[in-house]
């Protein structure tokens, strides 16, 4: 009788259980930014899949866990001990082989959905003097071939090549085509896009949420990557490798365009004569430091210490119009 | 009560071992503990080495073509050879006779001095700099690192023979000699590495 | 029962240190008593947690509002690096170190630790080191602002161009407490090996000294990458050597492999053990043996070994090939499965037991039950893809808070409570006690869990100023925040006032099982009369099985008149 009603608790809590991970899988596509890239599609199933078992296995500890903290306490004269169960030997294979799976399981699909993406990173990066040592991960042991929207991009279009330039506290976009530059980035619409980073001076993050994926640049190297914008619209794009004083204010917008908005832009910005950029570093710098214009530090309460300077503002083809009136809208 | 008993005096001939469990064996075991734990310093400092210059493309500083090799190889036999020696000291010492400890002590400060002579008169001739690029960066900081601790061995081996002058110093155990001796040990073995990183693989 | 009888096994030594006074004194003077130094770590490391603290709720009151209004931006850097820093290198390892200090030797039977003057000098370059750090905000240039990775090039630049400039102190300072970790490591490995009571096994020695043992090793063979990478940091900051610096040839990235190949390991030193706490803790409470114990006790060995393979994962994103990448996501993810076996011994150990929710129980649970959490989205973080999205974000930071405060910090609170009356002879106050685990509870989760979506939505760590649509997640954390600062008072207030004037209980007020119970409370200087005789395993609840067999056997049972009915509820 008792055991027939343990399992009945135990059946029922396990497909409460199985409904709130399928709900917390579905809910967890709309905790992050706009899937505005091929990719960000790969990495939202995969972080549903695994908010979905995480889920299962939290509330599948966490049930007989707190079933426990109120069931089995001592009454309040009640001094002797609890049964002296030491150990079970198939239990503790059990859950030692399950979590085993479990982890195996889902590092074989986070391989496979980093197949999918297929976004370079910094493959090229390796120039040990075994160059081959890479060909093993793109080698087939299993189904790598790309996901099927960045397929479809790089057969419709050849891939789009923009160089970008990290600096304290700086992005510039050098688009080689039309040989024009800018301080916001301009993509177009379902085109694969191949960036190529490089950093002036200390590490920096590349990293548009809207896209999922970030990578760090790095001095002295060139770092390709590659994305596939699918939803047009304006994004950030913001420095994830802490680099220094103003790293928080080193950010800026990612507009996605449609081809023909796009073409326009890059005539648009051919056309510009070169200008001096407005750049929050700099400007907050030169906020601080002049002498004796007595309107150091007004905006903050607590002074700072000496910094190294930021670099003159980039001087480019295109910069956003509007000079942002506090630190990063 | 018959296995509570057996396990009793099993234990009541533990305790016996315990008791005279001596504190010199503890600083032992702490000592070779350590020298692991030092070892992996030198062990980072060599994979260091191995990735820049696996990675460098101007792996040597410009007008350096490379190592000599035959001076440091000749300091690298004194050194290792000196590890023959401070066990004779210490074999010495294990029976007892302290003039014999003395004088094996003393050649192996020698030989070490001999070593850590040779390492300055290599590092005068050396066409590059502590600053020379990545190259001139590690050469400097290994054999560097390397001589700090050879100088702290000699130190150490000085401190010994110092020992050994004070009456029946060494009559109930010699621990500190064990030490010396396991450091120099220690030393030879790195400085192995060491040359075969450096000066073989050029 | 046999009591066989035995030659006193009293060893005559002078006393360590002059006249013993039983005062507070003592605890002011260079003691070799572990049980003294055991507690100089504990609240020396308590008072660099406030000062951590008070860094983090200032940063807390900069981040009420998205703009950098508070705090200059130099000053927020300097503060998120001082309080990592100080947090790590002088609050949670000195912390479980002082806890390690007082209760290895009293757990397995020894009467000190095996190099007692080490012990000592180990500790006092604790506040050395801490002040070193500390005192670099009195310097021009300011104390460190390039966090406590310091990562080069940012690391390297120096506005100042002073010698003595905050890096360097930090990086002194760092290696002032790194040498004494591993000087204390060498001490706890000896220690455990060779000083354990006669007819103590290694299966008859408490999880706790096995999560020591593990975590001691895990300092012997990981803090001399970090020595060796600091090193190397510091000649390039003050000699001019390039390793480091790109603009000579050096690379950056080589330093991050030496930092993370002690650093995430290091979280294991912090964690590990607290889950000894846990194992300690829970069996007591509970009155049930601990489940699986040899299983929870090897577990933490073989967390040692996986975790010297793990380093990469925080890499994922600085420049790693991509086979790098998925050989350590498989590593990474694969602790799960020894820390996936600790977790449901927990439960199993509770699960049918007699539990009494007395104020360490209800942290050693409340820290269970946030490590289950941190450990899941650990895996999520051990997922290339996903790291890559949330990869220094916020949500690494609520992740490894969850570990560091969710767990380490409550386990240590535990374990605090739980041999408070071990260490004073004397009860805390359960309300006190009580009230302090729910703020803490509390504040955690306020403050830590909204960073997870803060993280998903892709606010980057360590900003001072933020996108205004991050602003309402990060008032609900500073909020927490400023609970969290809060919830210490209780937690002081109690400690004080019950080592003054609390009620004095016996030497086993828990009716626990274990060696350190069998001693008085405090322990006398030698810890024990006679060095106890071992004839079973630990945690014998419900069995009535003696524990040792020449010290009087701990009749479980007459202890509970001591327990006053306030105890009992």
């Amino acid at each position: 009788m008792m055991k027939l009603r343990a399992i009945l608790v135990m059946t029922i809590y396990a497909i409460l259980v199985t409904l709130a991970s399928f709900w917390m899988a579905k809910q967890s596509y709309s905790w992050f930014p706009p899937e505005a890239s091929a990719e960000s599609k790969l990495t939202d199933d995969l972080f549903s899949l695994f908010t979905g078992l995480g889920t299962f296995i939290y509330l599948g500890v966490i049930g007989p866990f707190i079933y426990s903290l109120i069931f089995h306490r001592a009454s309040k004269y009640d001094r002797s001990d609890a049964p002296p169960i030491e150990g079970n030997t198939w239990l503790e294979v059990i859950w030692t082989a399950t979590p085993l799976v479990l982890v195996l399981t889902l590092s074989f699909v986070s391989y496979r959905t980093y197949e999918k993406m297929s976004i370079r990173g910094p493959m090229e990066l390796v120039h040990l003097h075994v160059p081959q040592m890479i060909e093993p991960a793109y080698a087939e042991p299993f189904d790598s071939t790309p996901q099927q929207d960045i397929q479809n991009a790089v057969e419709t279009e050849p891939i789009e090549q923009i160089d970008v330039t990290a600096r304290q506290w700086a992005w510039v976009f050098h688009y080689p085509e039309k040989d024009i530059t800018s301080t916001e980035l301009h993509l177009p619409v379902d085109r694969r896009v191949r960036f190529t980073l490089r950093s002036q001076d200390v590490l920096h993050g590349f990293y548009i949420p809207a896209f999922r994926v970030s990578q760090y640049v790095v001095p002295n190297e060139d770092i390709n990557l590659e994305l596939t914008p699918v939803k047009t619209g304006t994004y950030r794009l913001r420095d994830s490798m802490y680099s220094g004083t103003y790293f928080a204010a080193n950010q800026t917008d990612v507009v996605v365009q449609s081809p023909n908005d796009y073409q326009q832009w890059l005539a648009d910005a051919a056309a510009q004569t070169p200008n001096s950029a407005f750049n929050q570093a700099a400007y907050e710098y030169s906020q601080s430091s002049e002498p004796g214009s007595g309107n150091t530090k007004d905006k903050v309460a607590v002074r700072g210490w000496a910094t190294i300077p930021p670099a003159p503002p980039p001087v480019v083809n295109y910069a956003p119009k509007h000079e942002p009136k506090s630190p990063p809208a | 009560m018959t296995v509570e008993r057996a396990i009793s005096q099993d234990t009541e001939a533990t305790v016996r071992q315990h008791q005279e469990h001596d504190e010199a064996g503890n600083s032992k075991f702490g000592f070779i503990v350590f020298l692991l734990s030092e070892s992996v310093i030198f062990l980072s400092f060599f994979v260091g080495y191995t990735i820049f210059k696996t990675t460098t493309a101007d792996w040597y500083p410009e007008g350096v073509t490379g190592l000599e090799t035959k001076e440091p190889l000749i300091n690298t036999i004194v050194l290792i050879s000196s590890s023959f020696v401070i066990y004779v000291a210490e074999r010495y010492l294990h029976d007892k006779k302290l003039w014999g400890f003395r004088i094996f002590l003393l050649a192996t400060m020698a030989m070490g001095g001999y070593f850590l002579f040779g390492q300055t008169v290599e590092w005068s001739g050396l066409p590059f700099k502590f600053q020379d690029g990545l190259f001139g960066g590690m050469f400097y900081l290994l054999t560097g690192f390397h001589g700090l601790h050879v100088l702290t061995g000699i130190l150490l081996q000085g401190l010994m023979l110092g020992r050994s002058l004070i009456p029946n110093n060494y009559d109930n155990g010699y621990f500190g000699v064990e030490a010396t001796s396991l450091f120099w040990h220690f030393v030879d073995v790195i400085w192995i590495v060491l040359y075969t990183l450096i000066y073989v693989w050029q | 029962m046999t009591n066989i009888s035995l030659e006193p096994i009293e060893i005559v030594r002078g006393q360590p240190y002059p006249g013993a006074p039983d005062n507070w004194k003592r605890f002011f003077t260079f003691s070799t008593d572990h049980k003294v130094i055991g507690i100089q770590y504990i609240v020396t490391s308590f008072i660099f947690f406030l000062v951590g603290g008070l860094f983090a709720m200032i940063m807390r009151g900069e981040l009420i509002t998205p703009e950098a209004d508070l705090v200059d931006r130099t000053v927020y850097n300097a503060l998120f690096t001082m309080h990592g820093s100080v947090m790590l290198f002088f609050w949670t390892f000195p912390v479980l170190v002082g806890l390690g200090n007082y209760l290895v030797p009293l757990m397995i039977g020894a009467r000190d630790m095996a190099f007692p003057r080490l012990n000592a000098v180990s500790f006092w370059m604790i506040p050395i080191a801490g002040i070193l750090m500390m005192s670099s905000f009195l310097i021009p240039g300011g104390p460190s602002q390039s966090g406590w990775w310091a990562y080069p090039p940012v690391s390297l630049q120096n506005p100042t161009n002073n010698l003595i400039n905050g890096q360097v102190l930090w990086i002194l300072s760092v290696a002032i407490s790194g040498v004494s970790s591993i000087m204390g490591a060498v001490n706890f490995v000896t220690t455990i090996f060779k000083m354990r009571a006669p007819g103590m096994t290694w299966f008859r020695t408490p999880a706790f000294v096995w999560s020591v043992l593990a975590a001691q090793l895990i300092q012997l063979y990981g803090l001399p990458s970090l020595t060796g990478g600091a090193i190397m940091l510091l000649l390039d900051l003050t000699a001019g050597t390039s390793f480091f610096t790109p603009e000579r040839g050096g690379n950056p990235i080589v330093y991050q492999h030496f930092f993370w190949f002690y650093s995430h390991p290091a979280v294991y030193v912090m964690v590990l053990p607290v889950f000894g706490i846990f194992s300690e803790v829970l069996p007591v409470h509970a009155r049930k043996p601990l489940f699986g114990y040899r299983v929870i006790a090897v577990s933490s060995v073989i967390i040692t070994v996986i975790s010297s393979a793990v380093w990469v994962h925080h890499m994922f994103a600085s420049a790693t090939p991509p086979w790098m990448r998925m050989f350590f996501m498989v590593t990474t993810m694969l602790v799960a499965v020894p820390s996936g076996i600790k977790v449901f011994g927990w439960v199993a150990t509770i699960w049918g037991g007699k539990m009494r929710f007395t104020t360490p129980m209800l942290f050693a649970l409340g820290g269970i039950s946030n490590w289950v959490f941190a450990g899941i989205t650990g895996i999520f973080l051990g997922s290339v893809p996903i790291d890559l999205h949330v990869h220094n974000t916020y949500f690494v930071v609520g992740h490894f808070h969850y570990v560091l405060y969710g767990a380490i910090v409550m386990g240590i609170y535990a374990g605090i409570y739980h041999w408070f009356p071990k260490m004073t002879g004397r009860m805390y106050y359960e309300g006190l006690g009580k009230l302090h685990f729910v703020l803490t509870y509390v504040g955690t989760a306020l403050i830590f869990l909204p960073m997870h979506p803060l993280g998903l939505m892709g606010m980057p760590r360590r900003v001072a100023s933020y996108d205004p649509e991050f602003a309402f997640w990060n008032v609900v954390a500073s909020i927490g925040g400023f609970l969290l600062g809060l919830s210490t008072l209780p937690f002081i207030l109690n400690m004080v006032s019950a080592w003054v004037r609390g009620e004095k209980v016996g030497n086993n007020p828990w009716r626990a099982y274990g060696l350190e119970w069998l001693t008085s409370s405090p322990p006398s200087v030698e810890n024990y009369e006679e060095l106890p005789l071992v004839v079973s395993g630990p945690y014998g609840y419900g069995r009535s099985e003696p524990l040792v067999s020449n010290v009087p056997n701990p009749d479980l049972t007459e202890f509970s008149e001591s327990l006053t009915p306030q105890e009992a509820s």
